[in-house]
């Protein structure tokens, strides 16, 4: 049954009594779930790092998933060719501007050998 | 001394080996089999030192475990206590001066009770393990 303040919309209702009362339960809940925790961590100290059967953590990027491992079994499958084209690039422009003059100039003379 | 009647939730406790010939160790599950049934009190023995109250720990510290027991031990919440089981942890026993050990338990981490025996019986662990609640509960009523 739709309250006074419902919004009827076709598909079903909106009503900002009903949300709020949703967030508050789930508010309610979450803070219980959280009083029932650990209060004797201190904060900034060992006691809040990863167990990792005593050893030391690792830092942060050597353990989680990079973005560029998603990017792996593509890299893989085209390992033949980036082996020829990344150390091509060099990152100097003068070489990239030698490349870009010599190609032109390949492209010039194949047009201009054409029937 | 203000002391609790009794210590607020179930007991967990950690077990850390520092280099035990395991003799300590099969007691100490001997300890926890439904002839003794510790968790009928709530104590259990819990896979991380986060979750822990009490840490048993078991065997002489060698070099190698001496930065893990130290790292272990700073991961556990407060209050926390320490229970040696045998007589290796609690003065190197056999073991005593060989070049590869740090010294006993309490040359590294403070340690709360002794529980002495080669290996000790299940019921001096336990009594132990009463020991140290004994403490904690002194300590929580303290707070
Ligand atoms: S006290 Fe005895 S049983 Fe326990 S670790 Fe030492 S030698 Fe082994």
């Amino acid at each position: 049954m739709a309250l006074e303040t419902a919004l009827e919309t076709g598909y079903g209702f909106w009503d900002p009594l009903v949300w709020i009362l949703a967030v508050a339960i789930a508010a309610a809940v979450a803070y219980l779930i959280w009083r029932a925790g650990e209060e004797g961590y201190k904060r900034g100290t060992a006691q809040t790092e990863a167990f990792l059967s005593g050893n030391v953590q690792p830092e942060k990027g050597a353990i989680h998933v990079r973005a560029g491992n998603l990017y792996w079994g593509f890299l893989e499958a085209l390992a033949q060719y980036y082996r020829r084209t990344v150390p091509v690039h060099t990152g100097v422009l003068n070489d990239y501007v030698l490349w870009f003059l010599g190609i032109t100039a390949l492209i010039i003379v194949i047009i201009g050998l054409m029937p | 001394m203000k002391s609790l009647r009794s210590f607020k939730k179930s007991l967990w406790v950690y077990h850390f080996n520092s280099g035990s010939c395991n003799g300590c160790e099969i007691e100490i599950v001997a300890a926890i089999t439904p002839r003794y049934d510790p968790e009928r009190f709530g104590i259990r023995l819990v896979g991380s030192p986060r979750h822990a109250d009490v840490m048993l720990v078991t065997g002489p510290v060698t070099r190698k475990m001496e930065p893990r027991l130290r790292r272990v031990y700073a991961q556990m919440p407060d209050p926390k206590m320490v229970v040696v089981v045998g007589v290796c942890g609690s003065s190197g026993s056999p073991f005593y001066e060989s070049y590869n050990l740090v010294g006993p338990v309490d040359q590294v981490i403070p340690v709360d009770v002794y529980v002495p025996g080669c290996p000790p019986r299940p019921e001096g662990i336990l009594y132990g393990v009463v020991k140290a609640v004994e403490k904690l509960e002194q300590l929580e009523g303290k707070a």
